[in-house]
């Protein structure tokens, strides 16, 4: 996506006098050896903190999955089976590494980086914890260092989540045509047409979140959900939420939504030539995306790591040190979501592809559009002094105007494609 | 530009794991190409026909227009961030953008831009149903095996 570009733009131009921090205290002045060190324990830190919740959250799935089909599901491999992945991880680094004889070789190895690395660097912006007790921003010292706790906080925060997102798509694409297969190619062309149409619909909501949050640094982001009434998630209005929620779990490829490798039609889809360790690239990277996703959603909306709180008075854990406190609200606000994805794979059946294109182009992302002209309308106005009412009236009848008129479009184009079918 | 040092740092870390464990699974793993493993998957037969090189014209539309809602992507972003400074002259501009923007979104949809699938008439069968109706009829004299009570083949039938 080409609004990593846009990256140029905002260095220099965040909101001038807002009690927002920009950046990582850590990487502001001159770097000497301690800040490099705090930078790999980081890296460090996060590169086995991706493999190891990936790990779990495959067992995760498997496990909540079986509950959920009255089956036992991973209980051989360690304590509760918790071991299983890491034992199939094993087995595929002793499989033979095929390439298929019509595969381009070069394209054909490189297209698992494509999917993984990217799936790995969308950590490095997602606030992880950080100390928000007694007022404080998230700031936590690591070897006399203040740091956040959070890789990298970079201005474009959430456009490099984008631009990765986008990223995977290559991976995709390029894994089905560089296979030389059928199945493979219809899965990849699937899955790309699925993913930038979906792309669309995350990013207007998206831009929802910016109006009401007015930085695209994730750290920002977070800063700007002090308490329960000013999470993101309450003053978008709820729809953004539904509406990233939805379209995040189309560009998972995750079930409803899992019709780049539906299995019924397409054998494994993009991935169906893909054996060894290259399939399990591609296999890791799925499931890193599930929880960085998941990980997204807690920060636009629920407020990343900060502790729920009413006014002033913050809900607190006894007897945790603050600067661990807010990496436990992260996690409990994340498995919300791992939950869900896991429960919506167990619960609803595939769409067919017309019904997901539908779903994403003639819902959502109208939808999501109306509403971010909505919110930026009473946004201007409030600032303005203008009458509330009389704004949302006026907001409502030009959102009313445009639904009639995309209906009328709709109509015509299904009165047009009756008249094409009582053709044949 | 130091923002963005520990995501390089994280990204060769990455491409390292990778390029490392690749070399593992090359140790570890046995090297027995044959014909049959190299051919391409075709549910275990002998593939006959080449990778069609053509798909359906709707995906290009489809990525046509996300290049399209992607250029409102971009030019959204910057309005929202900085929607407080901008105000009235802004909205009014994002405003009248975003409607000729949905406008020609509403032309591609009305033109059928975004339809998918196979065009959804139910066909007319009574025809098909006297010709494969069990009876020798005077259309057709081949009587089908096997398809008694499979197509409803009395709605032709009934109707002389």
């Amino acid at each position: 996506m080409a609004v990593s570009e846009l990256a140029g733009l905002f260095q220099g131009d965040l909101p001038m006098g807002s009690p927002m921090v920009t950046g990582d205290p850590l990487l502001d002045g001159p770097l000497l050896w301690a800040p490099l060190i705090v930078v790999a324990i980081k890296v460090l830190v996060i590169f086995v903190l991706g493999l190891v919740g990936t790990m779990f959250m495959v067992w995760f799935e498997r496990k909540v999955v079986a509950g959920m089909q009255n089956r036992v599901g991973p209980n051989k491999a360690g304590p509760f089976g918790i071991l299983q992945t890491l034992a199939d991880g094993i087995k595929l680094f002793f499989k033979e590494d095929l390439l298929p004889d019509r595969a381009d070789r070069f394209v054909f190895r490189l297209a698992p980086f494509l999917a993984f690395v990217p799936a790995f660097l969308v950590w490095s912006v997602i606030p992880l914890g950080g100390d928000y007790s007694g007022g404080r921003d998230g700031i936590v010292t690591i070897l006399g260092q203040q740091t956040r706790v959070q890789l990298a906080d970079p201005p474009i925060g959430i456009l490099l989540v984008l631009a990765m997102s986008s990223i995977a798509v290559y991976g995709i694409m390029l894994a089905g045509w560089s296979s030389g297969s059928k199945y493979p190619l219809l899965g990849s062309v699937r899955a790309s047409a699925q993913m930038i149409s979906y792309e669309a619909a995350l990013g207007l909501s998206l831009a929802a979140v910016l109006v009401t949050s007015g930085t695209l640094s994730t750290s920002g982001i977070v800063a700007s959900q002090t308490t329960l009434g000013s999470w993101n998630l309450v003053t978008t209005g709820f729809i953004p939420f539904i509406v990233f929620l939805i379209a995040a779990t189309a560009e998972l490829n995750r079930p409803p939504f899992d019709l780049v490798e539906a299995e019924q039609e397409l054998v494994g889809g993009f991935n169906t030539e893909y054996s060894s360790l290259r399939f399990a690239l591609f296999f890791l990277a799925e499931f890193m995306n599930t929880i960085t996703m998941s990980a997204i959603v807690v920060t636009l909306f629920l407020g990343g790591p900060r502790p729920p709180a009413i006014g002033n008075t913050a809900l607190t854990i006894p007897l945790i040190p603050g600067a661990l406190e807010g990496t436990i609200w992260f996690v409990l606000k994340l498995l919300v979501f791992l939950y869900f994805y896991v429960w919506l794979r167990a619960t609803l059946p595939r769409l067919r592809y017309d019904q997901l294109m539908n779903l994403g182009w003639k819902v959502l992302i109208p939808i999501s559009l109306g509403w971010f002209l909505l919110l930026a309308a009473i946004r201007v106005g409030d600032s303005n002094g203008w009458n509330v009412i009389a704004v949302v009236v006026i907001a409502l009848v030009s959102l009313g105007l445009g639904y009639l008129l995309f209906t009328a479009a709709l109509r015509v184009s299904s009165r047009q494609r009756d008249r094409e079918g009582a053709m044949y | 530009m130091s923002q963005y040092l520990p995501i390089l740092v994280l990204a060769i870390l990455a491409i390292l794991f990778g390029a490392v464990s690749f070399v593992a699974s090359r140790l570890l793993a046995p090297n027995r190409p044959s014909a049959a493993k190299s051919a391409p998957y075709e549910c275990g037969i002998v593939p006959t026909k080449d990778t069609p090189q053509r798909f359906p014209v709707s995906f290009y539309i489809v990525a046509m227009l996300f290049i399209m809602f992607d250029i409102e992507i971009i030019f959204l972003y910057p309005y929202a961030v900085n929607s407080g400074e901008l105000g009235i002259y802004g909205f009014f501009a994002i405003g009248l953008f975003s409607v000729v923007f949905f406008l020609t979104f509403v032309y591609e949809v009305a033109r059928g831009g975004l339809d998918w699938g196979p065009l959804g008439q139910a066909r007319d069968l009574t025809s098909l149903a006297e010709m494969v109706s069990p009876e020798r009829t005077a259309t057709t004299t081949v009587r089908r095996v096997g398809s008694e009570g499979r197509f409803p083949v009395s709605v032709g039938v009934e109707e002389k």
